[in-house]
């Protein structure tokens, strides 16, 4: 007789066994599992909702590949990518070049929850949160590897994380420390709950529906069926968040405090711009606030409310910076096109102006004379003018220039000193991230850091290009060619 | 002299840069040094041309005075303003 899975299901998944030859903390050893004070047997309360066995997990994903393959066939047949707007273009080689290598890093952090989770039933999900993971990471570089016939930028999907482009440095400190350097219970918070939960909803539910908007059918039905996987396996933080509000609340609240801020700074810089600025006029759905405040704001509170955490110190500052800070970061990263390996939209054509002062009531006063001076420079014919000399100042904790987190009219500067040196910071938050840890930053140099050292020959700014690894065939530029700024003239 | 870096902040400009000034520039040197990556780029030029004042710390620094004489540490924070401007 065959039983039904809820027969076996608990036996199997929660199979474990007694170490009688060896020391049970040299088979999980703290700094691997982050069990730390929390009582061994606290973890039998660990539970997750999907009871996955490992047959239906393999017939449900063969179904998902099937469907992102059958779309990938008709539409290559049908040359859709051909005739998508240039602008989107670049949300998919920022999405793919700064995402992909996270996918592959996500890999080792639940192989890590397969092999050092305090409970097993927390390590069988790992088991496929590690498959989901290679799934990601191989759909990325199909995806990519199919267009590169077309587009040299679709190289950086792979290429990207092993050079030194400023950006692609910044999502890898942050993953460097979260995913790969953490141990199970940290990368739970850090990832599972504040990444994956909270803020890959906006990366990939925005994104796929922008996408599809845009007509890039298949990049949108490919981040859809990722997002599936994503809403499972990142259940693994919450079981986690309840045994720690139990034993050891104070290391949960600073853990998501810092993960969440961290994570808003890259959203703010991979994010924002695409959906603000990169995604055609037309096709955009919501603001990028309008998203943060429905999908991750709301979200993140009634997560803390429920399990019991208080909302983050700075989190006046944060509602705040959603009006402001992608909007810098956008200007900086247009202003450095050269240092981007994709053609960034500047966004501000007197249309998308009117829809930005629409969305975002301040950002007139907070922008719009800097991008009136940058029209004023196209139109004089004098696009040197409008590119860099010399390097930004960078952020010790998040690796983006200082003047990204705010408005210009409340930029300040914020710095700490520690063992001798003094450290930078983009806001008062990231300063305190910096604080209360410091020796998890402090041996990380920025790329001005290198600089400085020199690292980076010569001083100047192409040997800082050449150093991050940007070459002609895929160096930024305004993707337009400043059609929008020359539409100011008859205004 | 010696090279001597500072973070370079032109009020009004949404961030400070790298600034590779020398021990021996004065006040005045230093400031059209950090205002080369803002004036007329990112902000207007000033009404009163381009004459500016340092402040380091919220202290406005005198404009003969040379970086070296201040005693600060690499890639300390300068802040330029139209000459005359209130203070940062
Ligand atoms: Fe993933
Ligand atoms: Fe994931």
């Amino acid at each position: 007789m065959l039983l039904n899975r809820d027969d076996w299901y608990e036996t199997s998944r929660d199979l474990d066994w007694t170490f009688s030859y060896v020391d049970p903390n040299e088979v999980f050893p703290a700094s691997w599992s982050g069990a730390g004070d929390v009582p061994a047997d606290a973890w039998q309360d660990w539970e997750e909702p999907f009871r996955v066995s490992y047959r239906d997990y393999v017939r449900i994903q063969r179904e998902k590949e099937g469907g992102v393959k059958a779309v990938g066939n008709a539409l290559s047949r049908a040359g859709v990518f051909e005739k998508l707007d240039p602008a989107h273009l670049a949300s998919a080689h920022l999405h793919l070049g700064g995402t992909c290598m996270v996918e592959q890093m996500a890999i080792t952090m639940q192989s890590r929850f397969c092999r050092f989770a305090p409970t097993p039933k927390w390590r069988n999900l790992g088991v496929f949160g590690m498959l989901d993971e290679t799934r990601h990471a191989q759909l990325d570089l199909r995806f990519a590897h199919e267009l590169l016939k077309v587009d040299p930028r679709f190289d950086w999907t792979l290429k990207a994380f092993h050079t030194n482009e400023w950006g692609i440095r910044a999502v890898k400190a942050f993953f460097d420390d979260i995913m790969l350097n953490a141990d199970c219970v940290e990368a739970a918070l850090a990832v599972s709950l504040t990444v994956e939960h909270g803020f890959t909803n906006m990366q990939f539910v925005a994104l796929a529906a922008d996408a599809m908007a845009a007509g890039d059918i298949n990049w949108s039905n490919l981040l859809s069926s990722i997002q599936t996987d994503e809403a499972r396996h990142a259940q693994q933080g919450f079981p986690t968040l309840a045994v720690l509000m139990e034993h050891d609340p104070e290391r949960a609240q600073q853990a998501i405090d810092v993960a969440f801020w961290r994570s808003t700074r890259l959203f703010q810089t991979l994010t924002g711009p695409a959906m603000d600025y990169y995604t055609p006029l037309e096709q955009r759905k919501m603001s990028f606030k309008e998203f943060m405040l429905e999908w991750i704001v709301n979200h993140h509170e009634r997560i803390l409310e429920d399990y019991g955490l208080k909302k983050p110190w700075y989190w006046d500052d944060f509602l705040r910076s959603l009006e402001t800070a992608h909007h810098s970061m956008h200007l900086g990263m247009w202003w450095y096109r050269p240092t981007l390996f994709f053609k960034p939209n500047a966004g501000v054509s007197p249309a998308e102006r009117e829809w930005l002062r629409e969305k975002y009531p301040t950002w007139e006063r907070d922008f719009g004379y800097i991008w009136d001076q940058i029209i004023a420079n196209v139109q004089a014919g004098d696009v040197p003018a409008t590119l860099p000399e010399t390097l930004p100042v960078l952020c010790n904790v998040t690796h983006l220039p200082i003047g990204g987190a705010c408005a210009p009219h409340e930029l300040a500067e914020h710095k700490s000193e520690y063992k001798g040196k003094v450290y930078r910071f983009d806001s008062h938050i990231s300063k305190w991230c910096f604080d209360v840890d410091p020796e998890r930053y402090a041996d990380h140099p920025t790329v001005v850091d290198r600089f400085l050292a020199g690292d980076i020959q010569p001083m100047d700014l192409p040997g800082a290009l050449a150093w991050m690894g940007i070459t002609p065939d895929v160096m930024g530029d305004d993707v337009y060619d400043y059609a929008w700024a020359r539409e100011y003239v008859n205004a | 002299m010696a090279l001597f870096p500072v973070t370079g902040r032109y009020i009004g400009d949404h961030i400070p840069h790298l600034v590779a000034a020398d021990t021996d520039d004065t006040m005045d040197e230093l400031a059209a040094m950090v205002a080369r990556h803002s004036v007329g780029k990112k902000v207007p030029v000033p009404p009163g041309g381009p004459v500016y004042d340092v402040y380091i710390g919220g202290r406005r620094i005198d404009p003969g005075v040379t970086l070296g004489a201040l005693g600060l540490s690499p890639m300390a924070w300068v802040d330029v303003v139209p000459r005359g401007a209130e203070a940062p």
